[in-house]
């Protein structure tokens, strides 16, 4: 476990997390919390087993063996049935698999408004206002995923994360596909939620300038790279 | 300043090969019809009148946002645009001791035969996808060398695998059971195979870790050192900072910054090329405001002019296409 | 540029986008495999217009009963007045051919679409739901096959008084398991997609994420089996009349037409049987090949594997 201070309530606090696909053990007894208000990092060289964890974390992926607990609440039900889903918002690495073909970018924005049960003239108001605020402007939002770039297709996805006003957002390799512009401008939107609304944020990222400029100094979790002795015998 | 990789530029290069060819792109520029009805029949302006050159033992970088179009370069410079591109402008490489080959004109069967793969390779965005899964290393590196028409005993592979730094035991192995760096490597070699003194790498760092990033920078750097040209196109600029002798700027298909690499990274003049290095994490990490212009709907003179803070009235005529195309260059562009 | 292959690019669709990314996964997509020539569609629409013309008008205004018997004109060749020739009965072959393929055509098409319906409900609940549930449906899709379609059929419809609604019964029943399977495949693929995963996190049921994600994703290939299932369908009625378990005898189906033509063959009478069956193949190709033609236009997938 990373921090002891703290009410032990608090957080989005995920213990012993072990999870193998087929023979291979991706994760192994992990630990890690992510506290509210703060910017947690997550970092690991390439098949360590980061974005499986993004996964459990956002109650995507039921562990083999674990705990995970949203403040306080142990989550036992997954994907569809996790009650708390909403609570822990994903981001994903590449924008372009993580939207709907079929969907205009504002559909993207207001579908979890709608899924929510928020009538439609509201979410699409509401969906207009979060896509402002990631200066998505309004002849960007009749297209579809393939007539725009990969940075305003992520700006979209971070205005999605954000439309149910998540606890947690967890970023997961968010920027790596994107130019440095565009980085520096989600990033600086996750930072303005969070300072209003006291989140909490993990990065999870490999690229070391972004974790000392973003994360909270000493909140870097880092995992080992993966190795034999991970084989489940 | 927080430079957390140095440079591994070495100092005296070893060359290997001769150091007269070159690649001059002079006033290339690409555009696209988009068919349909009124609103969305379209020209895309995905390169408009790019001028630069690399020579034998020099790296430039072409940086830029994504859709800049800095791809359409790489396809255009490799003949595989499609066939609704309309190319327009020169491309000319000039190979030591041989007849000039114009890129844009030459026909299929000339950029086959005696280009792809002999004076140009490519080194792709993701080495694994770009290998067939089904066969060894091996087995596609002597197709390759087949291919173009050179020895393919197991000596050549073994040497050609030495070249690139993968053991010639290595060659055996399936795309799978590779390692992200030793696909990388089995990417080089097939790039190489033909021995080209051009190396275009499109994107090759994109998604991957540092280690990765590192390993590949490297290469390209030995590969510059041993006398070829490279071309590395990328929106990693920390790649970028790494291997480039020169760098050159595209904003919205023109290329508006064209510069030593030492020059762009401590003291940028366009506001556009300052903007990007701002928005580093190791900088001020400050996003450049809005986004990039359509090319199907460029502003009329500088295109970076609705984003840029020092702009004018003098800013709606295009600037003259220099080292830097700006009106009003930074002079002391302070880096914190 | 390939790992991010845009399956939702809508074929020809307009861009506006400059992105050249976008540009490229258009038109590679596009770019025609050289030296492989497309068949036209235009003679397998012409050809299905005029039979459903026909099918449509012909009813409607032809003067003559296609019950008619006159036994003074029975199994004449064919001449002008009776251009197909008559039948044994003495009835106009052309005028009971047309009326044949309305019945065909109509238990084709109801046959098509209520097999596809109950494929696509099956393979949907068992790829969504997943788990055990999926490997019962499953076997019971295995099961299903495990008889053959013709058997089974005959099987359903000797059970029940010989209809159109039993042949339609038969049929759909026995040919919904092909969709089944093709429909639980691809909601399979559509489960693992990042954008399903979204999806959830963002608070979607699963039945909204059937209704928004997975049926839009889904309609073209329930149309597309549903066409393909039709020449199947109708080439199953034809069977089942033409072993005298299908259509009352009285009521002209192809198939009985050609049950009564083959008793004749023997007498020299080709034409009673003959015409008939060029009435069950023309409409069954003209479909196959505008179907292959959709496909080859619309499947990303296979377009891309016709370039390699």
């Amino acid at each position: 476990m990373l921090f002891a201070e703290g009410s032990p309530a608090e957080g989005l606090r995920a213990d012993g997390i072990t999870v193998a696909y087929d023979r291979r053990r991706v994760l192994d007894g992990t630990s890690l919390t992510v506290r509210p208000g703060i910017v947690t990092g997550l970092a690991g060289p390439s098949g360590c087993g980061k974005s499986t964890l993004a996964r459990v974390l956002a109650m995507l992926l039921r562990p083999a063996a674990g705990r995970l607990t949203v403040d306080g609440t142990e989550v036992r039900r997954w994907r569809h049935r996790a009650d708390l889903r909403t609570r822990v918002a994903l981001i994903f690495q590449q924008p372009r698999l993580a939207v709907d073909p079929r969907f205009t970018l504002l559909d993207v924005i207001v579908e979890p408004l709608l899924a929510a049960g928020r009538p439609a003239a509201d979410a699409i108001a509401h969906g207009e206002r979060l896509a402002d605020e990631m200066s998505l402007t309004a002849d960007l939002l009749t297209r579809r995923r393939h007539e725009v770039s990969d940075g305003q297709l992520q700006r979209a996805c971070v205005a999605r994360a954000l439309a149910l006003r998540p606890r947690y957002v967890i970023c997961d390799e968010m920027t790596t596909m994107l130019d440095a512009s565009t980085q520096a401008h989600l990033v600086a939107r996750l930072e303005s939620y969070r300072q209003e609304t006291g989140a909490g944020v993990l990065a999870v990222t490999h690229d070391t300038d972004l974790l000392a400029r973003w994360c909270e100094a000493g909140a870097v979790h880092h995992l080992p790279a993966p190795d034999g002795t991970s084989l489940v015998r | 300043m927080s430079h957390t990789f140095t440079s591994i530029r070495t100092s005296t290069s070893s060359q290997t090969v001769g150091i007269g060819s070159r690649l001059r792109v002079d006033g290339l520029s690409v555009r696209f019809q988009i068919s349909g009805v009124a609103p969305d029949r379209a020209t895309v302006h995905a390169v408009t009148d790019a001028r630069f050159e690399v020579r034998q033992g020099e790296c430039l970088a072409l940086v830029g946002e994504s859709g800049c179009g800095k791809s359409v370069m790489a396809h255009a410079l490799l003949g595989l645009l499609p066939a609704n591109a309309e190319v327009t402008g020169a491309a000319r490489l000039e190979t030591d001791g041989a007849e000039p080959v114009d890129l844009v004109g030459a026909p299929e069967a000339v950029l086959a035969r005696r280009v792809r793969g002999r004076m140009i390779g490519l080194v792709p965005q993701s080495p694994a996808a770009h290998l067939t899964p089904v066969r060894t290393a091996r087995a596609q590196l002597a197709e390759a060398l087949r291919e173009l028409g050179r020895p393919a005993g197991s000596d050549d592979l073994a040497a050609l695998a030495r070249r690139v730094g993968l053991r010639p035991a290595d060659l055996d192995l399936y795309p799978h059971q590779l390692s992200g760096g030793m696909a990388q490597r089995v990417a080089n070699a097939l790039a190489l195979a033909g021995d080209p003194w051009l190396i275009v790498a499109d994107e090759p760092t994109t998604g991957l870790d540092r280690p990765l990033v590192q390993t590949i920078v490297s290469e390209l750097r030995r590969l510059t050192d041993e006398g070829r040209a490279v071309l590395l196109i990328t929106h990693d600029l920390r790649a970028a900072e790494q291997v480039a002798d020169r760098v050159a700027v595209m904003y919205a298909g023109r290329i508006v910054s064209l510069t030593s690499a030492a020059e762009f990274f401590a003291r940028p003049r366009h506001p556009y090329a300052a903007g990007l290095l701002d928005a580093l994490p190791s900088r001020r990490f400050t996003p450049i405001p809005g986004h990039p212009p359509e090319l199907t709907m460029l502003p009329a003179g500088c295109a970076f002019r609705p984003r840029c803070h020092r702009a004018t009235a003098a800013c709606e005529r295009l600037p003259e296409p220099d080292e830097v195309a700006c009106h009003h260059p930074l002079e002391h562009h302070v880096v914190r | 540029m390939t790992q991010t292959f845009d399956s939702g690019t809508r074929p020809g669709g307009p861009g506006r986008s400059g992105r050249s990314g976008g540009l490229f996964r258009r038109d590679s997509a596009f770019r025609r495999a050289p030296g492989r020539r497309r068949g036209s569609p235009r003679l397998a629409v012409g050809t299905l217009i005029v039979l459903g013309l026909a099918v449509l008008v012909v009813p409607v205004v032809a003067r003559l009963d296609q019950q008619l018997v006159d036994l003074g004109a029975a199994s004449l060749p064919p001449r002008p007045a009776h251009p197909f020739g008559t039948d044994e009965m003495g009835r106009d072959v052309l005028l009971r051919a047309v009326y044949g393929l309305r019945v065909s055509l109509l238990v084709g098409l109801v046959a098509a679409l209520v097999s596809v319906t109950i494929g696509t409900l099956v393979g949907l609940v068992s790829g969504a739901l997943g788990g055990i549930a999926d490997r019962f449906i499953m076997r019971v899709v295995d099961g299903v096959n495990s008889i053959p379609h013709l058997l089974l059929g005959i099987f359903i419809v000797a059970m029940i008084k010989p209809s159109v609604g039993a042949v339609i019964v038969s049929v759909a029943l026995t040919h919904w398991t092909t969709t089944a399977r093709i429909i639980r495949s691809e909601v399979l693929a559509l489960r693992s997609r990042p954008f399903i995963d979204a999806a959830i996190s963002g608070g979607s049921s699963r039945l909204r994420i059937v209704r928004r994600h997975f049926l839009p994703h889904l309609a073209p290939h329930v149309a597309l089996a549903a066409v393909l299932m039709m020449p199947h369908a109708i080439w199953h009625e034809t069977a089942l009349s033409f072993l005298g378990l299908g259509l009352p005898p009285h009521l002209a189906s192809l198939g009985n037409m050609i049950n009564d033509g083959a008793r004749s063959l023997l007498a020299g009478n080709w034409w009673a049987s003959i015409f008939p069956g060029l009435f069950i193949l023309l409409p069954t190709l003209a479909i196959s090949a505008l179907t292959q033609y959709w496909r080859d236009r619309t499947s990303p997938r296979w377009r891309s594997e016709l370039q390699l």
